[in-house]
């Protein structure tokens, strides 16, 4: 029965395991950044800092964690294989890692060279990506809503990858592009048709399985990635044909897709069978609550434009947005993944004859819940210092540096106690097998 | 529980993995020639198709509108 639970063609624990380990860093590297500049990183959303900082979360941290998770479920969710998955997985985490590097550099530094080297290397690291998943997708009929939000989030990684690497292109080389209307469509690519369809198809499976929720109903998930991408697709026309009012239009559509998914999460959680409150469900809740600021903020400007031009606004929703929504989205999932995925190895490795030690023993509840307050602790200051960046700009970066290096802790953690537990296992599992001679 | 499709019922929409893969593979050493038996569970479970087909079982899964996928198994 056990032997059954091994199955066969799952990536190895190497595969994944990197790019969980190497994200938070990357959020560390962002909060250093603003602990080094200060105040003046909060000046504008176009200071060579702020770029920064934005891309060390968005392709630093996200980006890393998304394909990396996906190489361990596409298995798993959708019954897709990718071939060699070590091999991808080494090809991906360099090319993530030093391509998030180099576009941090690119920016801070004003580099031209840096920011095409930074675009060449991500375009092409997300490609690899791209025709590993594909091949792996085709022939794979979209059974569930999961499935056809997983084919259809790869387009919205290819709209955001695709538009970030023209607009880096254009500011290394001075082209003539309108780049503020293009890095909010970039921003909507990114975070509505790439991370927020992925996160809908994943959550559709998740939030049930982890957290026990009811399902998600049928209809409104079959309906939320096609809606968005289309509002994407409608909106990248608005932006070409320069019609402002379309762009609007869009944004405003968008948020209230975003809003009713968040809102439905929400009520799904309400009624979870789960007894105890885990530290997944309350970085849910933070990350749903927040999404949902974020997104009414967007509907405001999208009813009223003039509310952009007050001081700090777009930094409010980028940070209640990225910071408090999708980072506690993808921690809150780490929590469960790592520890699960730990605890399935090592029950493979007994055999069915050494059993494999409890979740908790491998992550404790109580180290997840301490970082997790720690998290809203710095999200809190990053919030609070949009108001006063004199003040709190500085205390907010190390907060969040902080947090985001005991995530690494608590992950790292996890590893060397799963390496210690698979040795005692062999171990156990050798003196068990001479025993039995 | 019992269900129009078949008496043989695993209701896994509240358990947490592994369960519903062992319960299910339980109840499939129990099924005498000719039963079959319905799974219920809010996600397709796709390393258990591997299983299942490994094994020479036939399955059928549908989404129920409230998000349950009645998966239908036989030997």
């Amino acid at each position: 029965m056990q032997a059954l639970l091994s199955f066969e063609n799952t990536p190895p624990f190497a595969a994944p395991l990197r790019f969980f380990v190497t994200a938070p860093l990357f959020a560390v590297l962002a909060g250093l950044l603003l602990l080094l500049e200060g105040p003046a990183l909060f000046a504008s959303r176009w200071m060579p800092a702020t770029l920064a900082a934005t891309h060390l979360m968005t392709v630093g941290f996200m980006l890393q964690v998304m394909l990396g998770a996906l190489i361990q479920i596409l298995p798993v969710v959708a019954g897709a294989n990718l071939k060699r998955p070590l091999l991808i997985a080494t090809i991906l985490h360099l090319g993530l890692s030093i391509g998030a590097l180099l576009l941090a550099g690119g920016f801070y530094l004003g580099q031209p060279l840096l920011l095409s080297a930074a675009a060449l290397l991500l375009a092409a690291t997300v490609l690899v990506f791209l025709v590993a998943t594909t091949l792996a997708l085709i022939g794979v009929p979209s059974t569930s809503p999961t499935i056809r939000g997983l084919k259809l989030a790869l387009f919205g990684l290819f709209g955001v990858v695709a538009l970030g690497a023209v607009m880096a292109f254009a500011l290394a080389h001075g082209w003539a592009l309108p780049l503020p209307v293009l890095t909010d469509l970039h921003a909507g690519w990114g975070l509505g048709g790439w991370a927020g369809v992925l996160l809908a198809a994943i959550a559709y499976v998740v939030v049930p399985m982890f957290q026990l929720t009811p399902g998600y109903p049928a209809k409104p998930s079959w309906w939320f990635p096609l809606a968005m991408l289309s509002l994407l697709l409608l909106w990248s026309a608005a932006v070409f044909f320069d019609l402002s009012a379309l762009i609007r239009l869009c944004q405003g559509l968008a948020a209230i897709v975003g809003i009713a998914f968040a809102g439905l999460t929400l009520r799904l959680q309400q009624q979870r069978r789960r007894a105890r409150a885990d530290a997944t469900y309350h970085y849910w809740q933070l990350g749903l609550t927040a999404s949902i600021f974020a997104l009414l903020m967007l509907l405001t400007a999208a009813l009223w434009p003039a509310a952009t031009d007050s001081a700090g606004w777009t930094l409010l929703f980028g940070i209640l947005l990225v910071g408090g929504g999708f980072l506690p989205f993808i921690v809150g999932m780490l929590y469960k993944i790592v520890p699960f995925l730990a605890w399935t190895h090592l029950q493979n490795q007994g055999q069915a004859k050494v059993p494999a030690p409890s979740m908790n023993k491998i992550l404790a509840d109580t180290d997840m819940q301490r970082q997790m307050i720690a998290y809203a602790a710095a999200l809190a200051l990053l919030l609070a210092a949009v108001f006063f960046p004199d003040w709190l700009a500085r205390p907010a970066g190390l907060g969040f540096a902080l947090a985001s290096g005991w995530l690494w802790f608590n992950l790292f953690g996890a590893i060397r106690r799963y390496r210690q537990f698979g040795r005692d296992i062999q171990v156990k599992l050798a003196a068990k097998l001479a025993g039995s001679k | 529980m019992s269900h129009p499709k078949t008496p043989h019922v695993v209701d896994a929409r509240f358990m947490e993995p592994p369960e519903p893969f062992v319960k299910t593979m339980e109840m499939l050493d129990l099924l005498k020639d000719g039963e079959k038996m319905l799974l219920l569970l809010y996600r397709e479970p796709h390393p258990l198709y591997k299983v299942l087909k490994q094994n020479g079982h036939a399955y059928e899964t549908e989404l129920m509108p409230d998000g349950t996928y009645e998966i239908l198994i036989w030997p």
